[in-house]
């Protein structure tokens, strides 16, 4: 696990792009803390940039950028769950490896398979290659979207990057995007294809992104994405398969030469993945969580029973307020896109990386694939709503009730609607207010924005699976995951985004996967004789942080608010009041932040 | 809703014809395309069954939608969707009632034909002819299909581009040896036999494809080689195989031809690897995908110059043209690549710049964005 970036362009001269680069490495160094590599071709003004995070060889031999047969070149940042089977079947083929690393293994693949390699990749990554010989750049991102690259072709050339920050070193591309603040105020997030800069937009999830020097045309192309079949029916067999293949994805998210550890919030997901991680790593497996002092909010009676039987070690971090309150800016500083969440995976990072773990398994993954969320109780009344005349959803946009007002939301059709209506923050009535600006410009920003139209054949609970994983996990539990673990140098990997354990639930006919009591029944019916009945049998918590006390609380937070103008003002107002959510506040505290309230 | 491009077919998945080959790629063209200019995109299927698009490559299936033969479903959804969409593409002419009936009820929407061959080279009914002329574009597969289209319907020049088909980027990889004398065992055959392969439908009304020429010109050399061997493989018709052998049997070929029927396609790379040359010297072929796989699994390439061949061969810098129904031409263009088969390979560089996917996904989106933007002429 690293970042990445690079530049390629002819207009500039090779030593510019060079210092560019460097930059960019600098601005990225909190996510590869032990190495630092550059690699120039003169000939193709090219700079490929990489700061090292080392999990597999430590040694030197996994200097980045790496190359192969002096012909190709990459600069990656990822983990290949599957690296060892590849690295067999390219050495039956004749090829010979120097190093331990993955990154070897992609190179080989490359030469062997060309564009053809990355569908056999399973794992988290994301990376630039370049073939000296086509003089060609590829820039390749994984089929979840687990890790991300940013990049830009303005200015007649190619430049990218892990993080949106790097491209500040690029004075070219530092132009904002003055429309992100509506999204974020609607969303709780940046959704994809949207950036906060101008010109820069992210390379789509199991695309590559291929750039020809010599003719400099360009072109994106899938080579893997994931559909809904309806493939296994029964419950023994899905039941035996989710079991089989988790237990493998588990092993093989385990691999590491470095200190590895799995997060356990007290859930049913990250139960599972640390039960199936004990298994493997009998008495020497580590796991981190986070409670707190308010019972309200603590999950530690959760968490200690699940330590408890798997006789793991385990490090309890007492996240307390004036810890909150010194790390806010600096958690708001860590973000590279503002995002309301993500604030709980900056601490336990932070605190993975204290006690000496590189990497960590998390449970992200279950509720999406598996139905944890509500919105998978609420898919047929949004689907019935959503039929509405347009007239009478309209009525509901000034309502003082934030369930009411969001229908307006269900104007849109398909799965935009259904997200804002069911996941969205602020009405667009009151974006306008807050952002200056008209009703119209909002709704017509968010009817721009690019999602799927209409999820043809799928059934309804299905569609909100396809949602949930498409948008709210990839816009921002996968963003925080990557960010906000890099902050702390630390990799968070999760199981339940294997390849193979992805395709697997999505072939479960709907019908089965979603049935039974409980939320996920399917897989406490398949892990519950390795889980405590407290993890899976427990009431809900809900998103168990006191954060709504805190940032009320909070001098830092009051200060930002009430420097900022009327309707800011107002809106704090209201939440110190409680009639307004702190991830509300959030996205208001990340605007102000980036002055833009 | 508002919908960018809707994509109307006939067969993608549960068919394994070129023009099968050509929706599944441009699907494939049409979804990047989608996410690169960020717009909205909708695949039909008329005869595809439920499950046909489980697990393919090309395009993810929930932009898509089988209606199983049910055509009635499928008109009134394309009608309805069509006239919400900027832009319908029919994949055959057969759709064209569809594609016309959507322009007369949302004239701003655009419509572009696909014409691959044999299929828009009949004359059309009055109707018809009227239906073809409200098509905003077509996109013909080779430069003979467009002078054929314009010579039967009077088109406009300008109203037809031509967009080669291209080599499918998940085209099995080619093999090692291996596989290959495995099949030489279970074809009878031996590496010092001389193997020309020909991968068609044998059937009465495929007979253009040229196979019985191929069995003349073989036994117009086999006394002079008789180390020559004719693989003739590809779903057949019993009455068509019976009609080859007998063929076969007259012209004293009966040890030297091998009719092993359909190949999967993962087996393809290990046929094309098994031969020394591809031959099919056909007279009605809208293009020939054939041709450019069998280049670029390193086969030198024989075919006729009568029909859209010639854009496959590249007019013959890629292979050797000849006149398909001349036997004698077959037979010395046969010999001269036995005698040098290296020597007439096609040029890989030369092959993916005309038949690359990179290079037909610009094309492509060239024609998309003037659509789109309702530029057309």
């Amino acid at each position: 696990m690293c970042r990445i970036a690079g530049i390629l362009n002819e207009g500039l001269n090779i030593d510019s792009s060079e210092q560019m680069v460097r930059q960019m490495c600098q601005l990225l160094k909190h996510g590869g803390p032990d190495d630092e590599g550059i690699y120039s071709c003169v000939e193709a003004n090219l700079v490929l940039g990489n700061r090292r995070l080392a999990l597999l060889d430590l040694s030197d031999a996994g200097h980045q950028p790496m190359q192969y047969q002096n012909r190709y070149f990459i600069t990656y940042n990822g983990e290949l769950y599957n690296y060892i089977l590849i690295k067999d079947e390219l050495k039956k083929l004749g090829h010979h490896f120097i190093t331990g690393t993955d990154t070897e293994v992609i190179l080989a693949a490359f030469s062997q398979w060309n564009v053809q390699s990355f569908a056999k990749f399973n794992g988290m990554y994301a990376f630039a290659l370049w073939d000296n010989v086509q003089k060609e750049i590829y820039l390749v991102r994984d089929a979840a979207g687990m890790k991300p690259l940013y990049y830009s072709t303005a200015s007649d050339g190619l430049a990218f990057a892990s993080e949106i920050r790097a491209f500040k070193a690029i004075p070219y591309l530092d132009k904002a995007n003055n429309n992100w603040p509506v999204y974020l105020m609607a969303y709780g997030h940046i959704p994809e294809p949207v950036t906060t800069l101008a010109d820069i937009r992210p390379l789509h999830k199991g695309c590559f992104f291929k750039y020809n020097v010599a003719t400099g045309t360009h072109s994106l192309q899938s080579f893997a994405h994931y559909s809904f079949s309806n493939k296994i029916n029964t419950n023994t067999e899905a039941e035996l398969l989710i079991k089989n293949t988790l237990q493998k994805a588990v092993h093989r998210h385990l691999l590491a030469d470095a200190p590895i550890g799995v997060f356990l919030s007290g859930g049913i997901d990250s139960g599972i993945i640390a039960s199936l991680a004990s298994q493997i790593k009998k008495d020497n497996l580590n796991s981190l969580s986070i409670c707190f002092e308010d019972p309200q909010f603590s999950e530690k009676k959760f968490q200690d029973n699940l330590i408890q039987k798997l006789k793991c070690k385990n490090y309890q971090y007492l996240l307390k307020e004036d810890e909150f309150e010194n790390s806010l800016p600096t958690i708001l500083k860590n973000m590279d896109m503002p995002g309301c969440d993500g604030i709980n995976t900056w601490f336990i990072s932070k605190y993975a990386a204290e006690k000496g773990f590189k990497a960590v398994l998390s449970g992200v993954g279950g509720d999406e694939l598996f139905g944890g969320y509500p919105s998978f109780q609420r898919a047929s009344m949004t689907q019935m709503l959503q039929k509405f005349p347009a007239p009478l959803l309209n009525i509901t946009k000034y309502s003082n009730k934030k369930q009411l007002a969001r229908m307006a939301y269900l104007n849109m059709d398909g799965i935009k609607g259904a997200y804002l209506f069911l996941r969205g923050l602020f009405t667009p009535p009151e974006i306008a207010r807050q952002l200056n600006a008209t009703e119209k410009e909002v709704w017509n920003l968010l009817e721009d924005l690019p999602v799927i139209s209409a999820l043809n054949n799928l059934e309804n609970k299905n569609k909100t699976a396809w949602m949930e994983f498409n948008l709210y996990m990839q816009n921002q539990l996968l963003r925080d995951a990557d960010v906000m673990g890099m902050a702390h140098g630390v990799e968070i990997r999760v199981p339940f985004l294997d390849d193979e354990f992805i395709r697997l639930s999505m072939n479960i006919n709907a019908a089965i996967k979603f049935k039974g009591p409980l939320p996920k029944q399917i897989l406490i019916n398949t892990f519950k004789n390795i889980l405590p009945e407290t993890i899976w049998n427990r009431p809900k918590m809900g998103f168990s942080f006191p954060f709504a006390k805190w940032l009320a609380d909070s001098k830092y937070v009051k200060g930002l608010m009430e420097d900022g103008n009327k309707i800011t003002k107002l809106n704090y107002k209201k939440f110190i009041a409680g009639n307004l959510h702190w991830s509300h506040l959030m996205s208001l505290i990340l605007l102000r932040h980036r002055n833009h309230a | 809703m508002r919908n960018d491009v809707l994509f109307l077919t006939l067969n993608i998945f549960s068919a394994t014809g070129g023009i099968e080959k050509v929706c599944r790629v441009a699907g494939k063209a049409l979804y990047e395309y989608g996410i690169e200019k960020n717009k909205s995109l909708q695949i039909y299927s008329m005869h595809d069954g439920k499950n046909a698009a489980d697990e393919n490559k090309y395009f993810p299936a929930e932009i898509y939608r089988p209606y199983e033969s049910n055509k009635l479903n499928f008109v009134k959804d394309a009608m309805h969707k069509g006239c919400k969409s900027k832009v319908v593409i029919i994949s055959h002419i057969n759709l064209l009632s569809i594609g016309w009936s959507i322009k007369k009820l949302c004239p701003s929407t655009k419509l572009l034909l696909f014409a691959h061959g044999i299929e828009v080279w009949s004359p059309l009914s009055e109707v018809k002819k009227k239906m073809l002329a409200s098509c905003d574009g077509i996109i013909a597969v080779s430069n003979f299909t467009k002078q054929k289209m314009q010579e039967i319907f009077g088109l406009n020049e300008k109203k037809i581009t031509v967009l080669n088909n291209c080599l499918d980027p998940y085209l099995p990889l080619a093999e090692g040896n291996e596989k290959k004398e495995l099949l030489l065992k279970t074809y009878g055959f031996c590496n010092q036999n001389k193997i020309i392969f020909t991968l068609a439908r044998l059937s009465v009304k495929d007979r253009y494809k040229g196979y019985d020429k191929v069995l003349e010109a073989i036994s117009l050399i086999k006394e002079k080689m008789p180390e020559i061997r004719y693989l003739l493989a590809g779903k057949y018709d019993p009455e068509e195989k019976k009609h080859i052998e007998k063929l076969a049997h007259r012209l004293h070929l009966g040890g030297h031809i091998v009719m092993p029927g359909f190949i999967n396609d993962e087996h393809l790379p290990s046929h094309y690897a098994l031969a020394d040359l591809y031959l099919m010297p056909s007279t009605k072929e809208g293009f020939g995908i054939v041709f450019i796989e069998a280049m670029h699994y390193g086969l030198p390439v024989i075919g006729g110059n009568k029909d859209g061949t010639s854009d496959a061969l590249c007019n013959g810098e890629l292979g050797i043209m000849v006149d398909p129904e001349n036997t004698n031409e077959l037979a010395t263009a046969m010999e001269k690549v036995f005698q040098n088969k290296k020597g007439f390979m096609a040029d890989k560089k030369l092959l993916m710049e005309k038949f690359g996917y990179d290079n037909y996904k610009l094309k492509l989106n060239v024609l998309l964005d003037i659509a789109t933007n309702a530029r057309m002429n």
